[in-house]
């Protein structure tokens, strides 16, 4: 209690997000330890993600919206200025971008927050359940889903999450926009979904509409990315899609398929980028092209970025694949009610994971498989291994994504999803997948068995790969980087109308280019001239005289 | 422990011989159309066999392990899916929430594991192969999924198979509509795609990158992914049959109507095999997301008019 209000108050949304919050938080600080940051004392990087941390807590655990707003707007100062730890030359310029798109729209949501103070003569998040028949209560929705928009990297507010992947340092953009920054979104998504508003199905299409248009997007442009941070972005985005889908379709089992996949994205995607930064720490690039053939080296970090990358496509039976699966039933649900959109939505969807899945792959071999890059010191085996704060976080992570995967039910769900929505809306008999986690393991042990039967046994041999005779030292062109994979896709005019328009409608470069048109008359009155100003002066003050006269 | 049983008995050794026979059934086939004699009934068997003996060559890639294990979880898919299939036609009754959409994802895992078999070789003809299986994946998954939604839409938006098979009990089969047969028609283009079938057959492309994603594989290795082939080529014509046909039955007559159907959609899928020359990448793309969606999109659009 503070000045007579109630401030703090936790319930289960609260509980499990910020459960959520502490344990990234926690993580992240573990990595960053051995990760070497460019300029800039470690203090001040780590005292900024602790209160990055704070500030993350402070939202999800008050009840006023006045102080939720402050520390959102915190939690978006310290973004900006942890991106600034980045090395790279562009990263001044990401750390504004960001910063511009996420405090714009804070700005409307504080527009929002006004209106609903307005509307229920309180800044308590209770149970409000604000008709959006109203106009104003619709205008207060819409600014507060361009907050949640812009900060869960959503479409389309979402440009800031591939600048940032790119410039930032990598500890940074695996706790902030891939992790952090989405459960705010979709905490503050899930509140005015569950509390703050009564929803209307026309507005459960906007949200499942932006959706689907942020899983596609995102999606088509995981293909042609070439920076593999840059990539994890663009499908990290893809990701918020689903959430946002789920969380649209209004049923109760779509929004706790949603919650539950906001949950396993922060997984995934920190644990990906992770293994990302430790890849990076040791090949010092983060371009596709001049990878390949790490596998060999870092078969730990392979192996966990492969479950990560198949994790996110939703292969059963890892956690990627419940949620999405709980969503997909959710969508079905809303097409019960009638109307034809939800079968675009439902193919939309699921064409996302295939594209997310192609995408992942292309990481995967440019990175790990395929053929060593030609200017790569570890290729040859002598370096200095990866320390153990680099690995063992996501590790810890790719143990949770197959756990919750496969006791989906009883580990996640029912104790941090159910209770947010206080009931249980799937029966037991979904696909229970032990038995095929025991078939999957059967034949990875068999591999492993084949493996080693391969350094004695007759039958097995080891050879050099056959390329027509031709061998990679002679003919170092035949190299296929994986980079190119799809460039047949991109050639497609479909692909490159949606290419074009993708990057014409970058909100900043349109508001940036607005601005600038604006201040353009303003700007070329600043001749520099004397006898000019003057002259503005004079006729001034002669307006002035004229309307004192008139008075 | 029953479970299991259902698991080896119906998902591997039925589905494994099926499969064979198909297999046989397909180069006989194409034999008769190609004026030659063909293979006796075992052949597939004997090359099965055979190539179990055979010595096996790794290559000394990027990562053998993977390498090695990716036809085994290949194989272990295409068995938990078969064994799945063969539940839900067995007893509708006692199929588990969603499973159309367990089956769809895991009818995904055998291209992957293909893909990150070739991969692994460190090959670039297999590399460009399992890219070739990528863009292949990303076209027809489009079509196929809208096409499984008629099925969803005629079966009162219910995404398990069992119910699908209910409904088709109660009002007849699915394919039997406009928009049914339409989207059945799609389906097993979609089909020939994922078996990469000519004229589909841009991973392997024999003539062009030497077997593509298969390139380094030999021996038992070989052994395990020609038998997930032919295993598919029973689960994926099965999965058709149960979302469009109204499932096998296996007692009395109607067997014999679902070892027709069968029959049918392989003899569909050698026919066009041996019929037509391999579409370049951008052909295949440019097939399946402009005029296959398009038609996949009228079927989706037929069945929410409920014709």
């Amino acid at each position: 209690m503070v000045l007579g209000q109630e401030i703090f108050h936790v319930d289960a949304l609260a509980l499990t997000t910020g459960a959520c919050i502490v344990f990234f938080a926690g993580l992240t600080l573990l990595y960053s330890w051995k990760f070497a940051l460019g300029s800039g004392g470690r203090l001040g990087y780590n005292l900024y993600l602790l209160l990055s941390l704070v500030a993350a807590l402070g939202v999800v655990l008050t009840k006023n919206l006045v102080i939720l707003l402050v520390c959102w707007g915190l939690s978006g100062v310290f973004l900006y200025l942890l991106i600034g730890y980045g090395t790279k030359e562009r990263t001044p310029a990401t750390a504004k971008k960001a910063f511009i798109i996420i405090g714009g729209t804070d700005a409307f949501m504080m527009l929002g927050v006004v209106l609903i103070g307005q509307i229920s003569d309180s800044f308590n998040m209770g149970h409000l359940r604000l008709s959006l028949a109203e106009p104003s209560a619709l205008f207060a929705f819409l600014c507060l889903l361009m907050g949640v928009l812009a900060k869960a990297g959503m479409v389309p507010f979402h440009t800031w999450v591939p600048d940032t992947a790119e410039d930032a340092p990598t500890p940074v953009t695996a706790f902030l926009p891939a992790a952090v920054d989405k459960v705010l979104g979709v905490y503050l998504l899930a509140r005015m979904v569950l509390d703050l508003f009564l929803m209307t199905p026309g507005m459960n299409a906007v949200l499942l509409t932006l959706g689907a248009v942020t899983i596609a997007s995102a999606g088509l442009m995981m293909l042609r990315q070439q920076d593999f941070k840059r990539l994890l972005a663009f499908c990290a985005i893809s990701q918020a899609g689903y959430v946002l889908l789920g969380i649209g379709t209004g049923h109760p089992l779509g929004i706790a398929g949603g919650l539950f996949h906001m949950v396993n994205h922060a997984i995934y995607k920190s644990c990906l980028f992770f293994y990302g930064g430790a890849v990076e720490q040791r090949v010092q690039t983060t371009n596709l092209d001049r990878m390949g053939g790490l596998a060999r080296p870092m078969p730990m970090i392979f192996t966990g970025f492969l479950i990560g990358s198949l994790a996110v496509s939703g292969i059963p039976p890892l956690n990627g694949f419940v949620s999405k699966w709980m969503i997909y039933q959710g969508i079905v649900e809303v097409g019960r009610e009638g109307g034809g959109l939800w079968v675009l939505w439902l193919a939309v969807a699921m064409f996302g994971s295939a594209l997310t899945l192609a995408g992942m792959m292309k990481t995967v071999h440019a990175i790990f498989l395929g053929q060593p890059g030609p200017d790569l010191p570890v290729a040859t085996g002598h370096h200095k291994s990866t320390p153990w704060p680099l690995w063992f976080p996501p590790l810890l992570l790719t143990a949770l994504s197959i756990l919750f995967g496969i006791w989906a039910y009883d580990l996640p769900l029912k104790h941090l999803i159910f209770p947010i929505l206080q009931q249980t809306p799937i029966s037991l008999d979904i696909w229970q997948p032990t038995l095929a986690t025991v078939l999957i393991l059967t034949a990875l042990g068999g591999g492993i068995m084949f493996y080693f039967l391969s350094r004695w046994s007759k039958t097995l041999r080891q050879t050099e790969v056959f390329i027509g005779g031709e061998t990679l030292d002679a003919v170092p062109g035949m190299r296929v980087s994986g980079s190119a994979f799809y460039d047949s896709v991109q050639e497609l005019p479909v692909y490159r109308a949606f290419f074009t328009l993708a990057g014409r409608s970058d909100p900043y470069e349109v508001s940036a280019q607005f601005v600038t048109r604006l201040c353009g008359p303003l700007k070329n009155m600043h001749s520099g001239i004397l006898s000019t100003y003057l002259s503005w002066c004079l006729m001034g003050m002669g307006v002035l005289f004229i309307v004192l006269l008139l008075r | 422990m029953t479970y299991l049983l259902y698991v080896f008995l119906l998902g591997f050794l039925l589905t494994a011989v099926i499969g064979f026979l198909a297999s046989w059934f397909d180069r006989k086939l194409t034999a008769r159309l190609q004026y030659r004699i063909g293979p006796p009934l075992l052949q597939p068997l004997y090359d099965f066999l055979k190539l179990l003996e055979k010595e096996t060559l790794i290559p000394k890639a990027s990562s053998q392990f993977t390498f090695v294990s990716a036809p085994l979880v290949g194989l272990i898919s295409a068995i938990t899916v078969s064994a799945i299939l063969w539940a839900s036609n067995m007893d509708p009754q006692k199929t588990f929430i969603g499973d159309l959409i367990v089956v769809i994802y895991l009818f995904l895992v055998p291209s992957i594991s293909i893909v990150l078999g070739g991969f692994a070789s460190g090959n670039p003809l297999a590399s460009l192969g399992a890219s070739r299986e990528l863009k292949l994946l990303l076209s027809y998954e489009l079509p196929f999924i809208l096409a499984i939604l008629v099925a969803v839409i005629k079966s009162d938006f219910s995404l398990r198979l069992g119910e699908i098979l209910l409904a088709q009990a109660k009002n007849g089969m699915v394919a039997v509509s406009w928009s049914g047969g339409l989207a059945m028609l799609i389906a097993v283009i979609c089909m020939q795609g994922k078996l990469a079938l000519v004229p589909f057959d841009t991973p392997e492309a024999e003539t062009e990158i030497a077997h593509g994603v298969m390139i380094e594989y030999s021996g038992a290795l070989l052994a395990a992914y020609h038998l997930m082939k032919n295993m598919m080529l029973f689960a994926l014509p099965f999965f058709i049959i149960i979302v469009y046909l109204g499932g096998l039955k296996v007692k009395g007559l109607p067997l014999l109507y679902g070892m027709l159907e069968y029959v049918g959609l392989v003899a569909f899928l050698t026919l066009i095999r041996n019929t037509n020359p391999r579409f370049r990448t951008e052909q295949v793309l440019k097939f399946f997301w402009g005029p296959v969606t398009m038609l996949a999109a009228v079927a989706v659009g037929l069945a929410l008019g409920d014709y």
